[in-house]
């Protein structure tokens, strides 16, 4: 057992210091979302005044963006195995005694480590937004995007035992991960939206993490019925559905990467 | 030298088991047959060598006994594990090294052995004292601070080394160990196998296309089109060519061929240009008989063992190096990918990778 966690550990922990050592990569993950939650959201408040909202746009916006950048950071983050594989790195792993469950936790959890680090790097820009937040509201928050990243990093996976190149990950986010970012509430509360695309949210796992962000993160700056206008479900049904989500894609994506071998 | 090993191997065959055996192996990919009924044992403690030209199938052997592909059919033991129902005991029992480099570049020398042996759940105590042991032995400790982008070929064909050998691993394989290296590293990195092989005992199974680097093999397997066309020490292989070669020339060849005709009918002789060619038993031997045969002034007389070069060209009726038919040993294509359809768009872009993937 000790020998697997430490295997465990050394499958998450050679992910993590990638994206430290990388600094590129990792400037370059926090650097987008924060111009867009800068720019953007500054911009938008413009267009939005508080008298037409009931309430900041920028507490609308922050939420969604943070919710969508994790995402995307635990998605390409997993995409290092398609890496590996090109490269050959896989080959090492597959080749030693561990068994394929343990790297793909393993994966799944570096992943989700890089994104909660880049969450709570954007977590930083809060008090200039204007949303207050304390200790307890920064651990609740940080857990909702440890179970985020983590259901994002599996469907990840799942995706990079299908991906033979990385150049086919520009199509995978173009063809899955944009409409989901889209669809997710992010940008425009799903609630008032036409009645089909409320029902093809429904299945979107982006939409309840956009949520449950909400949910957590505005629960000092507003009151419940403020935050009910911005969101479609409520925050038990939103993390009981990443719960849910999050155990049948780890499941799904284990047996994918068995097969890839 | 050589013939020492040999008798060596005689000896081990006696007392020591068979660490590798394949029984009739095959592998189909889509619809070229990769190795096609293969059978050959490997002994403990012995360097083997499987040499062919490329395509021939020695890759997806290597990739059969490491457990990374499955056979379609036949039998593969490796330590006495079976590689598909008891893949886990046979990753434990081999250490490997890739025909294509496989390092993290922005990690150090030591961060990547460091990582490598917690995959094999090596204590620590245990860690430092291999990582010494065999960096030092390979000539990296004073680099092992440095990033391995940094590192020559050769230098991290070595650190592939040490990072294979440090669960003390029974069978090591080596896919190519030298492609690609200048004349002076290969020959280094044989100094290391072989100083390896001594002190640890470990058996060597690795893949060859250089027939000067398989001669150095205790025992050969000559693969060609995915079937095994020969297996036996590299003296005996070469004796099958009968002997030695001699080639002579006279001031009158004619007249010398029929003499030598007349005189020693069981010889073949041959034209070579303008010289001659026999193949006898025992060269050196009969050099001095045949001076005496020839009545015709010999203007010159050269003797020399019979290469592999000339086994490969007896056996398959080909030179290895001939053809370089690309590589029938690709990945196996499961099904639906994406990527196929998009690298219509993006042959630039591969492009750029596969130069960084040489750099």
């Amino acid at each position: 057992m000790r020998k697997k966690l430490q295997a465990l550990y050394v499958i998450w922990y050679r992910e993590v210091l990638i994206y430290l050592r990388n600094s590129l990569k990792f400037f370059t993950s926090i650097f987008l979302p924060l111009l867009i939650l800068i720019f953007f959201g500054t911009g938008l408040k413009t267009i939005f005044p508080t008298s037409v909202l009931h309430y900041d746009f920028a507490q609308f916006f922050f939420p969604g963006i943070l919710a969508l950048s994790v995402s995307v950071m635990a998605i390409s983050s997993t995409m290092s195995i398609v890496w590996d594989r090109e490269f050959g790195f896989l080959k090492e792993i597959l080749v030693s005694p561990i068994s394929r469950s343990y790297i793909v936790l393993g994966k799944i959890l570096g992943a989700t480590t890089t994104a909660i680090l880049q969450g709570a790097l954007i977590l930083l820009t809060m008090p200039y937004l204007g949303i207050n937040f304390n200790i307890p509201s920064f651990i609740k928050i940080i857990l909702v995007i440890f179970l985020i990243g983590y259901g994002m990093a599996s469907l990840g996976i799942l995706f990079a035992s299908r991906l033979k190149k990385m150049e086919s990950f520009s199509i995978l986010s173009q063809i899955i991960i944009a409409p989901m970012a889209f669809l997710s509430g992010a940008f425009f509360p799903i609630k008032n939206a036409p009645y089909w695309m409320i029902t093809v949210a429904h299945y979107n796992p982006l939409t309840y993490s956009v949520d449950a962000l909400r949910w957590v993160i505005l629960s000092n700056s507003l009151s419940n019925e403020e935050i009910l206008l911005m969101t479609t479900h409520s925050l038990p049904i939103c993390l009981l559905f990443l719960l849910v989500f999050n155990i049948v894609i780890t499941l799904l994506s284990v047996k994918m990467f068995k097969k890839l071998s | 030298m050589l013939s020492f090993s040999a008798k060596n191997i005689e000896e081990n065959q006696n007392n020591i088991s068979e660490i590798i055996q394949v029984e009739n192996l095959k592998k189909k990919y889509n619809n070229t047959i990769a190795i096609d009924g293969i059978s050959f044992s490997v002994k403990r403690g012995e360097v083997f060598g499987f040499l062919g030209p490329n395509g021939a199938g020695k890759t997806t052997t290597i990739n059969i006994l490491c457990t990374l592909v499955l056979p379609d059919s036949g039998l593969a033991y490796v330590n006495g594990y079976h590689v598909a129902n008891e893949s886990d005991s046979v990753r434990k029992s081999i250490g490997l090294v890739f025909q294509e480099t496989i390092l993290d570049n922005h990690l150090t020398a030591e961060e990547n052995l460091y990582l490598y042996a917690m995959l094999y759940g090596i204590s620590k105590k245990d860690f430092v004292i291999r990582k010494r042991e065999l960096l030092k032995l390979c000539e990296l400790w004073n680099k092992r601070k440095m990033k391995v982008e940094t590192f020559s070929g050769g230098m991290k064909r070595r650190l592939e080394l040490v990072r294979a050998l440090i669960h003390w691993p029974q069978i090591l394989f080596l896919d190519e160990p030298t492609v690609g290296l200048d004349p002076q590293t290969r020959k280094k990195i044989w100094d290391y196998i072989f100083t390896i092989r001594r002190k640890k005992d470990t058996t060597v199974f690795l893949t060859t296309q250089y027939l000067n680097e398989a001669e150095k093999c205790d025992r050969i397997a000559i693969i060609d089109d995915g079937k095994i066309v020969a297996v036996d020490t590299p003296e005996n292989l070469k004796r099958m060519i009968g002997g030695d070669i001699i080639i002579f020339k006279t001031e009158n060849n004619k007249q010398a061929e029929k003499e030598f005709r007349k005189k020693f009918p069981k010889y073949p002789i041959k034209w070579i240009g303008k010289e001659l060619r026999i193949e006898v038993d025992n060269g050196d031997k009969f050099l001095p008989i045949l001076v005496k045969a020839i009545n015709q002034h010999i203007t010159s007389m050269q003797l020399r063992q019979p290469t592999l070069e000339d086994v490969f060209l007896e056996i398959t009726g080909r030179k290895i190096r001939e053809e370089t038919n690309g590589e029938l040993e690709k990945e196996e294509n499961n099904g639906f990918d994406i990527s196929s359809f998009f690298t219509l768009f993006n042959l630039q872009k591969e492009e750029e990778n596969k130069k960084q993937k040489k750099q």
